[in-house]
């Protein structure tokens, strides 16, 4: 289903089945990333998977409404860069070690000393580490996915950018055939 | 410290308006001039802190002489050169607007010029010879901007990536020196370096490493070649890159560092012979040049030829000389780099020979750069006079042959700077002239004044060369340049300079064919020829690896598989094993795994006989899930998890790729050769053996499951507050993998983007 939703997110072809469950599950899968997030040191799960979860969150609504309607009413823009803030934050952790005299990748408070708990969620410098790897994936699968939507939405509207893509491919092509 | 801060600020007053950008950096360079001109005046002062306890690293700053020095020069110099640009920069900005088309509000250039200056006050101060590489290299960053500046010119973006790389390779040289002194002696900080270090072939060598880094920053021979090509730089960068900065850079390092090269007499002949032949060099071309910015540059190599020349004479003389003219080059340079600007912009011309007899016209301009021009050249009542003066002073006490040496040398600046000046503003008058804007003329009078008045009244410039001196030699200097109205050695051979100069100016006719020779064989024998070899062949290496290995996709995987597969081989084949192979039992418990498993197998044979890549990519994702459900089975919901995760999102990342590539292509690119089939299939049975032989074999080992390692680690975890082994270990135990692992997704995404979105981050 979704599948082929992919192929062709033009209206019509998805369900208004899937744009139903797309719509329900968007913010519920939200929240199951975050919760992995921040249970990942006493549970299953971890930064990387919650940005995956998350952003597959994101990637069904593209698959349901198509880029355009996502675009329009998610703020998706410039999702990317979270990327690499996510990994200036997973450095930015690494590196408080090296300030206080301790190696690199050093978490605070020390192994065995007190913690303070919020609920599940313990205030430690590798909780944010995580958060910086969340973030990272995330970034990464949503901005991968949407500049992937875009230069489709291009190529069917027929912008001449891309011609220049396709012309790089044949030629490759070309040339692999001729030398097997 | 106030200069460090400053290209933020101007970036910030620039992008909310871009006409704040040049006021705001010009006072901030002003006023960090000031501060440096109190806090030497008061003493100076120090900052130590340890930033990265555990590697040694300490944020080490003092106003030392020599920091005092260098730093006015950067904001002194900045402040004249910002004011200059505030005007300059906008009819630039004009023209390349006219001849390209697009607008600019050049931001950037402040931002830029200011983060160079704030390195460069940083690398005056810099106790620390890690710091010092840091400050180093910011400056390089911020030169490569710069001489790019106008980015949609080829010639600019060549110049700035030779700058780039020849500075950045070399300031590798400095880590290296830098790490070998602390190798040996346990310490960066260069003054508790000074005091360990004993004469010896570990001073030589590492000195010398960091000296070849100052060598071609100061674009001495053999790596002059990347300083005239800078010159596609806007002309207030260039006059900031010769007289304050980046080139400035290179002596001031090894002002230094100085210590512990005078510790060295190899290294100190080294500096002789090589400022000897950049005096020659940069001299004898200069004289051959017709555009105004090329022949200043060449002077720049030979000037700093002479400062490199005085540290290789050593004694207090030689250090005291070298930093006094480094403050008089730098006013006179910086002002006549500024008059040509300025005369470029009045008359649309950039050779000599197009222009001339500009001093009537002009004539404020000709005065003040007569007199930056009369400082160059030594002339009296002129700060330069003494420059020669101790010149010949630190060549005099070395001995008379070196007398001569400098004597050649004064005779060829004489000459050049001769050329430069009445070229421009004397003869009859060519071509035509529009009036330049006050604030071109403004900063020229003032540097040109200053000259003067260095000539007058010697002594603060004196005592300011004495201080940076002393940080150089390690000791007090007193030396005092003054007029001594006698018949004194120096004075002699300054009388010399002028008599020899005269002739050598009448005579151009006779040697003027010998020197367009000269300059010739460097064009074709030179080092740039060296360099552009060089960068032609890393290209063409880089496009044979990339031809061999990332050819198609299946090339690419296969040269990954292929050799680990054979390479592990070997090594299995190598290592007795005697009963390392057990074949298990299965149980009734095993059911579902074998059942996931058997899925697996299914679906990766099936994928032989798969047509089209849809469903390609389709079985190849079910085989990842099969794969995924044994894991879940197998005891590692952490793993199926991530696996399941993974796979959806690959699967769809993928389909949404082959809707990228044309119809045509994918179904041509399905018919695969036999021979391909051939390829293909051994690729995948030596990738496939090794997995099973590698996994079978660690498998039947129990007790890599149980006690050992595993047990440790689920010890270790709730001490690190952790209920979930594997998170523990990604985020804690093994973070600098995960750390590794996760820049290369960023960098895909970059790769992405570059690849489909012309390099914007979506």
């Amino acid at each position: 289903m979704t599948e082929g939703g992919k192929k062709a997110p033009v209206e019509g072809v998805t369900s208004t089945l899937t744009q139903v469950i797309a719509k329900v599950l968007l913010v519920p899968t939200l929240m199951i990333a975050v919760a992995t997030l921040f249970k990942g040191y006493a549970q299953t799960g971890d930064g990387f998977s919650a940005g995956v979860i998350a952003a597959l969150a994101i990637v069904l609504q593209y698959l349901a409404f198509g880029r355009e309607v996502v675009e329009r009413y998610l703020p998706v823009q410039g999702l990317g860069t979270l990327s690499w803030l996510g990994l200036l934050l997973a450095l930015g952790v690494a590196a408080v070690g090296l300030f206080r005299g301790d190696a690199l990748f050093t978490h605070y408070p020390a192994p065995g000393a007190e913690v303070i708990h919020i609920g599940t969620v313990e205030v430690i410098t590798a909780v944010l580490f995580d958060v910086g790897i969340f973030l990272l994936v995330f970034g990464y699968a949503v901005g991968a996915v949407r500049i992937i939507a875009g230069v489709i939405q291009r190529q069917e509207s027929g912008e001449p950018e891309e011609e220049a893509v396709y012309h790089d491919t044949e030629e490759r092509l070309a040339r692999r055939e001729e030398r097997a | 410290m106030l200069a460090v801060v400053a290209a933020p600020v101007a970036a910030l007053s620039g992008s909310l308006r871009p006409g704040l950008a040049a006021p705001v950096g010009a006072g901030i360079a002003g006023l960090a001039a000031v501060a440096t001109l109190v806090g030497w005046l008061s003493g100076g002062g120090a900052v130590d802190v340890a930033w990265a306890p555990s590697l040694d690293l300490r944020f080490a700053i003092e106003l030392d002489g020599l920091a005092a020095l260098y730093s006015l020069l950067a904001t002194g110099i900045g402040f004249a050169v910002l004011v200059y640009s505030s005007r300059y920069l906008p009819l630039h900005l004009e023209h390349e607007r006219e001849a390209t088309g697009t607008s600019d509000p050049g931001v950037r250039f402040y931002f830029f010029i200011l983060l160079f200056m704030g390195s460069m006050v940083g690398l005056a101060m810099a106790q620390d010879l890690i710091l010092v590489f840091v400050f180093w290299d910011l400056t390089a960053i911020a030169s490569y901007y710069l001489i790019g500046f106008d980015r949609h010119k080829e010639e600019s973006r060549a110049s700035a990536l030779m700058a780039l790389l020849v500075t950045g390779i070399t300031a590798v040289l400095l880590l290296i020196g830098a790490l070998v002194f602390y190798a040996a002696y346990g310490t960066f900080s260069i003054p508790e370096l000074v005091e360990l270090t004993e004469p010896g072939a570990l001073v030589t060598l590492a000195g010398g490493l960091i000296a070849v880094a100052g060598l071609a920053k100061s674009a001495q021979v053999p790596f002059q070649f990347w300083l005239p090509r800078a010159m596609a730089a806007p002309t207030p960068v260039s006059a900031y890159l010769h007289s304050a900065a980046m080139v400035a850079a290179g002596v001031l390092l090894i002002g230094r560092v100085y210590p512990l090269l005078q510790k060295s007499e190899v290294l100190l002949n080294a500096l002789l012979v090589i400022g000897l032949l950049s005096i020659a060099v940069g001299g004898i071309i200069a004289l051959t040049r017709n555009v105004m910015k090329q022949l200043l540059a060449y002077s720049t190599i030979s000037q700093y030829g002479y400062v490199v020349f005085m540290f290789g004479l050593g004694g207090e003389y030689g250090a005291m000389a070298a930093s006094f003219y480094v403050i008089a080059h730098a006013l006179s340079k910086s002002a006549l780099f500024l008059t040509a600007g300025a005369v470029t912009e009045a008359t649309h011309e950039t050779e000599i020979s197009r222009i001339g007899g500009l001093a009537r016209r002009m004539p404020l301009l000709a005065a003040a750069s007569g007199a930056a021009a009369a400082g160059l050249a030594a002339l009296p009542l002129t700060i330069g006079f003494f420059k020669d003066e101790l010149l010949f002073d630190a060549a005099l006490e070395r001995g008379a042959p070196f007398a001569g040496l400098a004597l050649l040398a004064a005779v060829l600046t004489l000459a050049y700077t001769w050329r430069f000046w009445s070229g421009v503003f004397l003869g009859e008058a060519r071509g035509h002239a529009e009036r330049v804007p006050w604030a071109l003329v403004a900063p020229v009078a003032v540097l040109g004044s200053l000259v003067l008045v260095g000539g007058i009244l010697v002594e603060p410039f004196a005592a300011l060369a004495r201080d940076a001196g002393a940080a150089s030699f390690d000791a007090p200097v007193e030396v005092e340049p003054a007029y001594h109205l006698e018949a004194s050695p120096e004075n002699l051979l300054a009388l010399a300079t002028y008599a020899i100069g005269a002739l050598v100016i009448l005579s151009r006719p006779i040697w003027i064919g010998a020197a367009r020779a000269f300059a010739r064989a460097g064009e074709l024998a030179g080092p740039e020829r060296a360099y552009n070899a060089a960068l032609r062949g890393l290209n063409r290496f880089s496009d044979f690896i990339h031809t061999i290995e990332v050819r198609d996709l299946r090339g690419r995987v296969a040269t990954i598989l292929v050799p680990s597969g054979i390479l592990v081989g070997l090594g299995i084949l190598a290592t007795p094993s005697g009963d390392v192979y057990r074949v298990g039992e299965v149980t009734g418990d095993d059911v579902p795994l074998v059942l996931a498993l058997a899925a697996a197998a299914i679906a990766t044979v099936a994928i032989i006989f798969t047509k089209k890549h849809v469903t390609l990519v389709l079985v190849l994702s079910s085989a990842g899930f099969a794969t995924a459900v044994a894991f879940a089975f197998f005891g590692a919901p952490d793993v199926a998890l991530v696996a399941i995760l993974i796979e959806t999102l690959i699967t769809l990342l993928v389909l949404g790729t082959l809707k990228l590539i044309p119809r045509k292509v994918l179904e041509s690119g399905a018919r695969i050769p036999v021979r391909q089939v051939w390829r293909k299939g051994s690729v995948a049975a030596v990738a496939g053996a090794t997995a099973f032989v590698v996994a079978w074999g660690t498998l039947s080992q129990p007790s890599a499951v149980e006690g050992g390692a595993a047990a440790r680690l689920t010890e270790l975890a709730p001490e690190a507050h952790a209920n979930d082994v594997v998170t523990v270990i990604l985020a804690d135990f093994r973070a600098l993998d995960t750390i590794g692992e996760v820049t290369v997704v960023a960098l895909v995404l970059l790769g992405v983007a570059t690849l489909l979105f012309r390099g914007r981050l979506p």
